[in-house]
């Protein structure tokens, strides 16, 4: 078989593999759980544990803004 | 204080909507209007031939069958209103001129309209074949463009159908005249209600509240006598030697037609010393000014968007400025502190409660006490330790401050 | 034995079928307890699996990653907003979840015309996300960009149609909470609770609008991102929207200007106080601005918006008329609750519609029916639960009931003359008068019981009553659906829901009340009895 076939042939056969690959991640909801158990707890204890301001120490000047009529 | 000569029958006129003023003007042939909010003006309501009646639900305490058509979920007052008119306790109204300015009470109202639905033409709530209810578009901004609409509104909505339906007077020589009456109403409110500045106020907010309570809810000549006189007794009333309070404050909030819940903070050492709620009289008892050029329509329009402090109102400048104003009237009334009682499900207010809470302690240096009601408080006892509590609260701000 | 192979091999090339007397496929059985994952996908048959697989889920992972490359103008932005904000990384990887749930059971045209409107949904939430991010200050170290400068905040009920004439002076219109609440409560339904707790923190009560809670807790929580120089809010739908605004202006602390609708819309007399309105709130922008108004911008943009309009009412017409419609409820709510309210920012509505009214046709040519195991055709009215939108899904798969419309999608139900600038106002304003939750909830309470025309209109034979337990407009109408279902002796069944919130009433529950309206009113069977009952609690 010429080289051309033999990398054809490995093409498809990792064509092929990645497919089988992502058809697992796909028929057993691994992007879902991976999401759901890993990445989702994750995130949630950062923006948990994330500085905030404290918007009730926000100015509320009565006479900042215009009335806006026209 | 020596008792005022006219409270107890006050009192008893408000036990009923249908209370003894109202069926005298009824048996006179005058029309009974109901209404149940500040932006539908009395005064349009007043006019020669009908008197205006602020719908309220006394004693009512367990809406069962409202809380059927309205659920439970909605607030107390709009299903109070409700079970009242399904007992029949406002069949004497002549119409009811409703606006659509806060979600329950215009629902209350769309139960009374007798069209579009089968089964409310069945319920026939208010068995009258003379009624009629008719809605009003209120503005939620006192700009030009909401002085026009809202006159145009007030034409077309109150005075024509009251034209139509009755053949009421509605030239502006009749419209000028029942202002003057309103006004004197107004007048003789503030001068009673003035008292309430004293170091030592020679009336108390309960009484305030009942006097400005008969105002909205009788014929206003049938009561102005008893007003005229309450204001000629108080000229001469003396307060107690002692002060028989502990602080002064302000009530705000939602609707509130219970004086008794005046009373109760009353009882636990706060003297109610203005009333800027619903029903309270810093807006509604606010004279008419006529001016020149205008119609006198459109006096009262400009009027009612003016003096309106309700949370509905949304230009920025205006949701900012109700702050202070009601900062302002703290510092008139010389009041201790602020309290903000919003009514169960009153969404205006619930958020309101939370910007007033806040900004007035911060800002004004104002104590607030923040709470939420019922429209009849059959749960006093968890508010009296509230009230008590803040009580408390001012005069350990007062001995720290050295007062 | 040959029997079972070749039950196995047609289960293989068409999927298992439908209803337990067949054999039935048993999608219940496919969660895991709990959290609504799946112990595997669905084999829906050879065809439907490799179109699920390439054509949805493979497909839009990949549209997730380009559409950030085309609507960004940097993607770094999208990663440093993802991790600034909790709405963001909380909701946006989960979004083929989302297409899981609302396409569960589906095949063929029904599966393909369904999913185009996810897509473009998708698509539209992407493209408003990167608008937050380009101009957002907080992730360009406080610096003021042009992309800042070129956007303007509205309140996600203001529809996006009254901002066109800027659209090609290069301003963009971002709905301030529409992807941080509205689309979060879809996707994943954990992340608004943060927002309802944070507001009631702060004092508010526990029984406003929920939506309006959660709204006003973004910025409680400090949330919202700093994108643009001001705000216009209006009053829809209800009190709490209005009150919303007051804490809102509070912690924006930016201009803002206020919107206000007529309530009573049928009157002929508001429509002249609106349209000023309208212009005032035109005039307010070129202020702010700068830019005029731009009439052939206009123009141009609502052309294409009463083209979709058109569109939407071919579909209604083969909903109404045919058992061909292949959209599923959810997909025709949510996609024309988001397009009316967005309006036209992109070509995302526009190419949706014209792929799903390809496969429309060819069902009606065809005489394809999608939902083969219809009972009952469904009206959904009053406002649904956001996060349980893909009930519609499981109540067919479950139940056979198909919801072909619902009250929500028969807003903004008009075309705007763009003949004139006169026609055109008039109908901008008759337009945002009929906004979503207000066409049918204010103005008087003979809105909300048009139900019965369109309930004919779409040949409907029971109502899915949605039951929004703090909506006081709702509630307050309730005694009388109650006498109203009774006398006119239609089938209806009640939803309560919290709308944003699944802790006031969970999905389950709104389940039993529907299985058992089913079972003791209809006495009916289910088609998948594995769906009656099922934990799914912690599911997004």
């Amino acid at each position: 078989m010429c080289k051309i076939g033999k990398f054809f042939l490995k093409l498809l056969g990792i064509l092929f593999a990645a497919n089988a690959a992502l058809f697992v991640v796909f028929f057993f909801d691994l992007d879902g759980k991976l999401l759901f158990n890993v990445v989702e707890p994750f995130l949630k204890k950062h923006y948990d544990n994330m500085e905030r301001k404290d918007v009730l120490q926000e100015a509320y000047d009565m006479d900042k803004f215009p009335k806006y009529k026209y | 204080m020596r008792d005022l000569k006219h409270l107890i029958y006050f009192e008893n006129l408000l036990q009923e909507a249908n209370n003894d003023l109202v069926k005298q003007a009824k048996a006179e042939g005058k029309r009974a209007i109901g209404y149940t909010c500040y932006f539908m003006p009395e005064v349009l309501l007043d006019l020669p031939g009908c008197f205006s009646v602020r719908l309220r639900a006394p004693r009512c305490v367990s809406p069962d069958l409202a809380t059927y058509y309205l659920s439970g979920r909605v607030c107390h007052y709009a299903r109070s209103l409700l079970e009242r008119a399904l007992e029949g306790g406002y069949n004497f109204l002549d119409a009811q001129m409703g606006t659509e300015t806060c979600t329950a009470t215009c629902r209350f109202q769309e139960h009374l309209q007798q069209k579009h639905l089968d089964s409310v033409e069945d319920m026939r709530i208010i068995d009258n074949d003379d009624f009629f209810c008719e809605f009003t578009d209120i503005p939620f901004k006192n700009t030009e463009n909401s002085y026009q609409h809202y006159e145009t509104q007030l034409r077309a909505h109150v005075l024509e159908p009251l034209h139509e339906h009755f053949g009421v007077d509605i030239s502006d020589e009749a419209l000028i005249k029942t202002i003057e009456n309103h006004n004197e109403v107004c007048r003789l409110i503030n001068e009673i209600g003035d008292y309430r500045k004293l170091d030592n106020p020679t009336i108390t907010g309960y009484e305030f509240h009942v006097i400005q309570l008969v105002s909205l809810t009788c014929p206003k000549e049938l009561i102005l006598p008893y007003l005229r006189e309450t204001a000629e007794e108080m000229k001469t009333r003396e307060p107690d030697d002692r002060k028989n309070f502990r602080c002064k404050v302000v009530l705000a909030g939602s609707e509130n037609d219970d004086p008794d819940f005046t009373k109760l903070i009353e009882g636990c050492g706060a003297l109610v010393v203005c009333d800027r709620f619903c029903y309270g009289a810093v807006e509604s008892r606010v004279p008419i000014v006529l001016e020149e050029g205008k119609s006198p329509l459109r006096c009262i329009a400009e009027h009612y968007l003016k003096t309106s402090n309700c949370p509905r109102f949304m230009p920025q400048d205006e949701m900012r400025a109700r702050k202070k104003r009601l900062a302002d009237l703290a510092k008139e009334y010389h009041a201790d502190g602020v309290i903000i009682a919003s009514n169960k499900f009153c969404e205006y207010w619930s958020y309101e409660r939370v910007i007033d809470t806040f900004i007035l302690k911060r800002d004004f240096g104002l104590p607030v006490c923040s709470i939420e009601k019922e429209y009849i408080n059959s749960a006093s006892g968890q508010l009296r330790t509230r009230f008590q509590a803040f009580v408390e609260s001012v005069e350990i701000k007062h001995i720290q401050e050295g007062k | 034995m040959a029997k079972n192979i070749k039950k196995a091999l047609k289960d293989f090339w068409y999927g298992k079928p439908h209803t337990a007397e067949e054999g039935g496929r048993r999608l219940g059985e496919l969660y895991e307890d709990k959290t609504g994952l799946l112990k595997h996908r669905e084999w829906r048959g050879f065809k439907d699996t490799m179109y699920y697989m390439y054509n949805i889920w493979g497909y839009n992972y990949v549209h997730m990653v380009t559409d950030i490359l085309k609507y960004s103008k940097n993607p770094i932005d999208f990663f440093k907003g993802t991790w600034r904000y909790r709405w963001m990384g909380q909701t946006y990887l989960p979004v083929i979840h989302w297409f899981e749930r609302g396409l569960q059971g589906m095949r063929g045209e029904a599966l393909a015309a369904s999913a185009w409107h996810y897509r473009a949904m998708v698509s539209a939430s992407i493209h408003q996300i990167c608008n937050f991010f380009n101009a957002d200050t907080r992730l360009h170290g406080g610096k003021e960009t042009e992309a800042y400068k070129h956007s303007f905040y509205a309140n996600e009920t203001t529809c996006g149609t009254l901002f066109y004439p800027w659209k090609d002076a290069g301003y963009q219109y971002i709905p301030m909470e529409m992807i941080p609440y509205f689309v979060t409560c879809h996707v994943n339904s954990h992340t608004v609770l943060n927002y309802i707790d944070a507001v009631q923190s702060i004092g508010l009560p526990g029984d406003p609008c929920p939506m309006c809670q959660a709204e006003s807790g973004l910025f409680v929580l400090d949330d919202v991102p700093d994108s643009a120089p001001f705000i216009i809010t209006c009053n829809e739908a209800c009190d709490a929207s209005v009150s919303t605004h007051t804490l809102q202006d509070w912690f924006a602390d930016k201009p803002l200007f206020a919107l206000p609708l007529p309530m009573q819309f049928d009157d002929p007399l508001v429509k002249k106080y609106c349209m000023n309105e309208i212009e005032e709130c035109w005039k307010f922008i070129e202020e702010q601005t700068g830019v005029p108004f731009d009439w052939e911008c206009m123009k141009k943009y609502l052309e294409r918006q009463n083209k979709l309009q058109r569109d939407e009412w071919e579909k209604w017409e083969v909903a109404s008329k045919t058992d061909y419609y292949p959209i599923n409820g959810v997909a025709q709510a949510l996609f024309r609750i988001y397009s009316t309210q967005y309006g036209i920012q992109g070509t995302f509505w526009e190419e949706a519609s014209e792929k799903v009214k390809k496969i429309m046709y060819k069902c009606v040519e065809k005489k394809i029916n999608p939902f083969p195991q219809t009972r009952h055709r469904v009206i959904a009215w009053s406002c649904a639960p956001l996060y349980y939108s893909n009930w519609c899904t499981w109540a067919y798969n479950c139940w056979g009931l198909n919801v072909i419309i619902n009250m929500d999608s028969l807003m903004f139900d008009m075309e705007i003359r763009t003949d004139s600038y006169e026609h055109m106002l008039e109908d901008v304003a008759q337009y945002h008068m009929w906004a979503p939750m207000r066409r049918m909830a204010v103005g008087g309470m003979h809105h909300i019981f048009e139900l019965w025309e369109y309930m004919e209109k779409f040949n409907c034979d029971m109502v899915a009553m949605y039951d929004q337990l703090q909506c006081k407009g709702m509630q307050g109408v309730h005694g009388l659906f109650e006498d109203e279902f009774r006398k006119r002796n239609i089938k209806a069944f009640w939803m309560p829901h919290a709308l944003p919130d699944c802790r006031t009433v969970s999905r389950a529950e709104i389940r039993r009340q529907i299985n058992d309206y089913m079972t003791t009113v209809m006495h009916e069977e289910p088609l998948d009895p594995s769906l009656l009952d099922f934990d799914d609690s912690m599911t997004w």
